[in-house]
């Protein structure tokens, strides 16, 4: 017996009522993509300068300091906007316990990942072996 | 004659002369339920003395039979017909299949009633010239409702959703001796909100609704909503903002704008919205 | 109250089946397809920047990979979702601030948005085509 359909309207409509909250995420994904704007351009217009240098040319680019702080900056806003984004959109489509599951795993990946990417940007800026 | 063949549309009663797709590329019954897939219905030749002849597509469901939708194509005589899409479903019921059925009341577009999905998108059935349709112009209910029968929704949860936004005016000082009077720049901010019909099209056309339309509370709603957020003679601001904070009754609104697109009174859902969300902003910081 | 029916559940009315693709839904749902696109991108990139760090050959080996031209051909749509995406977004920006919201300034933003991806996209290529050649 479906027994939503004994629920009255009101009670369906109202659920578990408000949350109190949605402005917090609202405001980061817009703070993030306003980070992002210069973030991005920088990064499209470099890739751009760089294709077809050679790997020493690159890593003296990739090395030095000022785009080692602009990649960390670029890998933290990029995957905190990732995160805030991909919830939605789970949220949006996949509905029951697989919401759960594919958040937990989107959310390890987008914490696990920048960390990977700043420490690879760091030991190219401090030329040591490779983390990974 | 609003059709057009312009990029720019300018205002929600134009309706696109050619589209390069008439519906999304996806199968017909994509994602839907085993009981609501629309299935062949069957054809309602015109009279045989008819001249000017034009096919209409309409959703049928009958809860009497236990047989899912079908779409059934009705041939209307033009000649015998007024020019609305209303009069062609008022001349089939009178005229070719009395048990069409559909609700319409003020046939001028300020009751809400005919509200429909014709040739993909939601409008009023009483103020959609016939000319302006398709051929066959395709006539659906409005999109993703229970269907009682026929074009009839069942909007008793659109309505549930337009209560939980409490739509009366609020206030705990004591009401004054006469009238509660607003500075007319504050009258003035109600204009484009106060003028809802409920139709619920914007809803209807609203494809977050879809996906989430039992928590996100939709356009029309929310609309209503800041129409009283905005009323200066309402005290209950705050109380209204912690109901509508939440991130699926308010924040599952991503400015898609099909709301806007298809008010048929020309109204801005999408920017209500938009005011909301900035009001939030206003209140944390 | 609501009515309960004794037989079989009232159908749904056909959503996304029968809505007219326009403007405003399309560039909604291609703001969300760039975005997961665009997601898949950025684990390349903390690929590409491990493989740089690893040293000479990890990173030739992965410039080799994004060489081939199905992976070119991937690059192209990648650097038109990145234009439409950013472009997008900032479009969302401005209608964050409650501006634009008229149906005129909705489609004619709209038309901006695709017009420009477009020709950013082309620009980048041009440009890093024939720097690649310069240099």
């Amino acid at each position: 017996m479906d027994r939503y359909r004994f629920l009255s309207p009101l009670s369906r409509a109202s659920g578990l009522g408000s949350a109190k909250a949605g402005f917090t995420h609202w405001w980061a994904e817009r703070i993030t993509a306003i980070a992002l704007v210069p973030l991005t351009v920088w990064f499209a217009a470099s890739l751009i300068a760089h294709s077809g240098s050679d790997y020493q040319a690159f890593i003296a680019w990739a090395g030095a300091p000022v785009t080692t702080v602009l990649m960390i900056l670029l890998l933290l806003g990029l995957f905190w906007h990732m995160a805030l984004g991909l919830q939605v959109v789970i949220e949006d489509y996949v509905h029951g316990e697989a919401k759960l599951w594919a958040l937990l795993a989107m959310r390890f990946l987008c914490v696990g990942l920048p960390i990977v990417g700043i420490l690879a940007a760091l030991s190219i800026a401090f030329g040591k072996s490779a983390p990974l | 004659m609003v059709k057009t063949d312009a990029l720019i549309i300018e205002s929600s009663d134009q309706v696109p002369r050619r589209t390069l797709f008439k519906r999304f590329p996806i199968p017909r019954n994509f994602g839907v339920s085993p009981g609501s897939s629309v299935e062949r219905g069957r054809n309602w030749p015109a009279p045989a003395n008819a001249t000017r002849i034009k096919a209409f597509d309409i959703y049928r469901y009958d809860p009497d039979q236990k047989k899912n939708p079908r779409l059934d194509t009705f041939e209307v005589d033009l000649d015998d017909c007024g020019p609305m899409v209303l009069d062609a479903l008022i001349w089939i019921k009178s005229r070719v299949d009395p048990t069409l059925t559909f609700r319409r009341s003020c046939r001028e577009g300020v009751c809400g009633s005919c509200a429909m999905n014709i040739d993909g998108g939601n409008w009023l059935a009483c103020t959609r010239f016939i000319e302006e349709t398709q051929t066959p112009a395709r006539i659906y209910p409005l999109a993703n409702m229970r269907i009682i029968k026929d074009l009839v929704p069942d909007l008793t949860h659109v309505f549930a959703q337009y209560e939980m936004v409490e739509p009366w005016l609020q206030s705990k000082t004591a009401a004054p001796e006469r009238e509660r009077l607003q500075a007319p720049e504050d009258r003035a901010a109600l204009d484009g909100y106060y003028e809802c019909i409920l139709c619920f099209c914007c809803t209807s056309g609203c494809p977050s609704h879809w996906w989430n339309g039992d928590r996100f509370l939709g356009p029309a709603a929310l609309l209503q909503a800041w129409r009283w957020l905005t009323d200066s003679r309402d005290e209950a601001a705050g109380d209204r903002l912690d109901k509508l904070e939440d991130p699926f009754r308010l924040y599952r609104c991503h400015t898609i704008l099909n709301c806007t697109r298809t008010c048929p009174k020309g109204l801005n859902p999408g920017k209500a919205i938009a005011e909301i969300k900035k009001l939030v902003a206003k209140r944390h910081g | 109250m609501d009515r309960i029916s004794s037989t079989r559940p009232r159908p749904l009315s056909p959503n996304i089946q029968i809505y007219r693709p326009q403007l405003t839904s399309v560039l909604s749902i291609a703001n969300r397809i760039t975005g997961v696109a665009l997601s898949v991108c950025a684990i390349g990139l903390v690929g590409w920047l491990v493989a740089a760090a690893r040293g000479p050959r990890a990173y030739s080996w992965f410039q080799g990979v994004i060489g081939a031209w199905p992976v070119q051909i991937l690059l192209l749509i990648a650097t038109f979702a990145f234009f439409l995406h950013l472009c997008g977004g900032i479009r969302h920006l401005v209608w964050d601030s409650v501006r634009g919201f008229e149906l005129r300034q909705i489609y004619s933003s709209g038309w901006a948005v695709v017009a420009a991806s477009v020709l950013l996209t082309l620009a980048t290529w041009f440009l890093s085509l024939t720097i690649g050649r310069v240099v």
